[in-house]
């Protein structure tokens, strides 16, 4: 079987600047019922920012969530994939880095999605178990 | 397979009063994203990354301030060490959760079971709970 990412990935991905405060983003991910926002400068993505990354280290590095940007706690090295890949490729993405969601690029690298744990769950069990099994996480 | 043969032990865990900045300092520290709430020695609630994001700093409270015990998820769904991990994977399926605190018939919480668990065990069981969580991503 083989099935490329764009088949299985949230389109219509909700974006947000870098240069948002962080009480913004917090609301837009529990407003939206998303962990993780992928932050776009001038159609670009720049970064990826997600629920932990606002609450745990921000606040862990002593960051108040009114004045602070994005673009000061996001990451900055985002793990993407391209649409036209096969799924299994970017499960391979994923598990090398330990990680649950990608953002997916076209050809001319803009987002048009994300793919996550969730969706190769839905189409391979054995993908997302793998993926799952292999986490460093400890709970 | 019994959940005791797979569920995390030695748990950390906070108390009610703590503030929610000490909480975020601990999940920072060892590296997790929940702890459970006990009070005299029972599991009275558990806390979340995702809680702080969105109960405290999304609402414009400050983590200082605000305590444990107003932002935690009170009714938590529990299983019994000695159950077996199909029912583990029902009950998270039921209850769209990802993470299920597990106590023994004490009442004393002795370990949590995530859905990374079940996936080192059943991948068919893990999916299952992925596939019924309503997170979009």
């Amino acid at each position: 079987m083989t099935m490329k990412v764009q088949e299985i990935m949230s389109t219509k991905v909700e974006t947000i600047k870098p240069t948002s405060s962080l009480r913004a983003t917090a609301r837009a991910l529990s407003n939206l019922n998303v962990g993780a926002l992928p932050v776009v400068d001038d159609g670009k993505l720049v970064g990826i920012i997600t629920d932990r990354d606002i609450s745990v280290y921000a606040i862990a590095i002593g960051r108040d969530p009114q004045s602070t940007d994005v673009q000061k706690v996001m990451s900055k090295e985002v793990f993407t994939c391209n649409e036209n890949q096969d799924i299994y490729e970017a499960a391979e993405i994923m598990k090398l880095h330990n990680i649950r969601r990608l953002a997916v690029l076209d050809d001319a690298e803009s987002i048009s999605g994300i793919i996550s744990i969730d969706d190769l769950a839905h189409v391979s069990r054995e993908l997302a178990g793998t993926i799952l099994a292999h986490s460093q996480a400890i709970h | 397979m019994k959940i005791k043969d797979i569920m995390s032990t030695n748990v950390a865990n906070i108390s009610p009063t703590a503030s929610t900045k000490e909480a975020a300092h601990m999940m920072h520290d060892l590296h997790i994203g929940v702890l459970p709430v006990i009070h005299d020695n029972k599991l009275i609630g558990m806390i979340t990354d995702r809680d702080i994001c969105c109960k405290v700093i999304a609402t414009g409270r400050g983590a200082g301030w605000t305590k444990v015990e107003e932002v935690m998820t009170k009714n938590v769904t529990t299983c019994f060490d000695d159950q077996d991990v199909t029912a583990a994977s029902n009950l998270m399926i039921s209850n769209h959760v990802r993470r299920l605190a597990v106590i023994d018939h004490n009442d004393t919480m002795v370990g949590l079971l995530s859905v990374d668990d079940l996936a080192r065990n059943s991948h068919d069981l893990a999916c299952c709970v992925l596939e019924a969580s309503t997170q979009q991503h």
